[in-house]
């Protein structure tokens, strides 16, 4: 049995130490607000932050989340920097299909908590791994900037 | 007596198993090597070092690792906008571990991002080789001022501890599908490693 900390709660789950976190939290835990996109790290919208930094899911390994602080897009929203970005993301409605949109509000989240004022060089490199089928990346830029303003 | 030498050498038991466990073969004396011998020790790692999977991390102070693709052999700068920052470990913007996720395992998939046991990170400055000459890269590797302090017997050393923690050394002789290795495998790297050690390190001029 592994425990995991999830969004401030600890759980138990009965896997595979090399079990991508990402099956763990969707399958077993039902937290599947976080998006199986290729299983490949290459679009980011498994992203998820351990220890504060973000993560693709589908590619960490649930012995790497043991005894670390894991928050999910469920969880997210109880940061002070995630309130203000759901809001934002709200007010600008950045969302379309949304699919990819778990992945990149905690990209931005994990942008946001270790830098307040990102220029738009910064967002690109940043949010660079996590890709939107629909291109909603021009209101994804807007609502960290917008973001950015609020928490200033 | 050279011939002697290199059969010895050749025959020391340098497997995956014995690397792991060792901590670190005895060198030949300094000097029991030839000039020339060395020489063409060291362009055998002159191929190693040059080869993508080494040198594409081994980039300068612009911080932006290449990419060799599998399956190609174009090499260009990382996708995604992709910049390891000055922290050379993407601390900056995006850590080069949130999608290189660290893991003893093997590299398996086609095409995923690659991993080995330590975190995925850029090589120290210092260490530029990405477009380098061999005879530039070769003065940077056997000056300790350069090279993380080591002489001879510790860079052998530190190709032996990389081992030992699932390093990036080994990996590039197993990188995942599709990609390309350098030539020889990592045991013959750290033999030429050794003769070249013994040979006085002597660079192409």
């Amino acid at each position: 049995m592994i425990t995991l900390n999830i969004n401030d709660q600890d759980m138990r789950v009965d896997v595979a130490p090399d079990t991508p976190l990402l099956w763990v939290l969707r399958d077993t835990l039902q937290l599947t607000g976080t998006k199986f996109g290729c299983g490949m790290s290459l679009c980011g919208a498994c992203t998820v932050h351990l220890n504060g930094q973000a993560v693709r899911a589908c590619v960490t390994p649930v012995s790497a989340a043991t005894g670390a602080r894991i928050v999910t897009i469920e969880g997210i929203g109880q940061t002070p920097t995630g309130k203000v970005v759901q809001d934002t993301w709200q007010r600008l409605d950045v969302v379309q299909c949304g699919y990819c949109q778990s992945g990149q509000i905690m990209s931005a989240v994990a942008l946001l908590q270790t830098n307040r004022a990102p220029s738009d060089t910064d967002i690109d490199r940043t949010m660079g791994g996590n890709v939107c089928r629909c291109a909603t990346y021009v209101r994804i830029r807007a609502a960290i900037h917008e973001a950015a303003k609020s928490l200033a | 007596m050279k011939t002697g030498l290199i059969a010895f050498l050749l025959a020391l038991p340098i497997s995956s198993m014995a690397l792991a466990d060792s901590t670190g073969a005895p060198l030949p004396a300094a000097g029991s090597v030839s000039k020339a011998e060395g020489l063409k020790a060291w362009q055998r790692i002159e191929a190693v070092v040059t080869h993508p999977r080494c040198a594409n991390c081994h980039v300068g102070p612009d911080n932006i690792p290449m990419w060799t693709i599998a399956g190609e052999n174009k090499t260009r700068p990382h996708g995604m906008n992709i910049h390891a920052g000055d922290s050379r470990i993407g601390v900056e913007t995006l850590s080069c571990s949130s999608c290189h996720a660290s893991s003893a395992t093997p590299n398996v998939a086609a095409h995923m991002p690659p991993h080995v046991g330590l975190p995925w990170q850029l090589a120290p400055v210092a260490f530029e080789w990405f477009a380098k000459t061999g005879a530039q890269i070769c003065t940077q590797l056997r000056d300790p001022k350069r090279n993380g302090g080591r002489d001879a017997a510790g860079l052998v050393e530190h190709l032996h501890h990389d081992a030992k923690v699932d390093g990036f050394i080994p990996w590039a002789w197993a990188p995942g599908p599709g990609r390309s290795t350098p030539p020889g495998s990592f045991e013959t790297h750290v033999q030429d490693m050794t003769v070249w050690g013994a040979a006085g390190q002597p660079c192409p001029e």
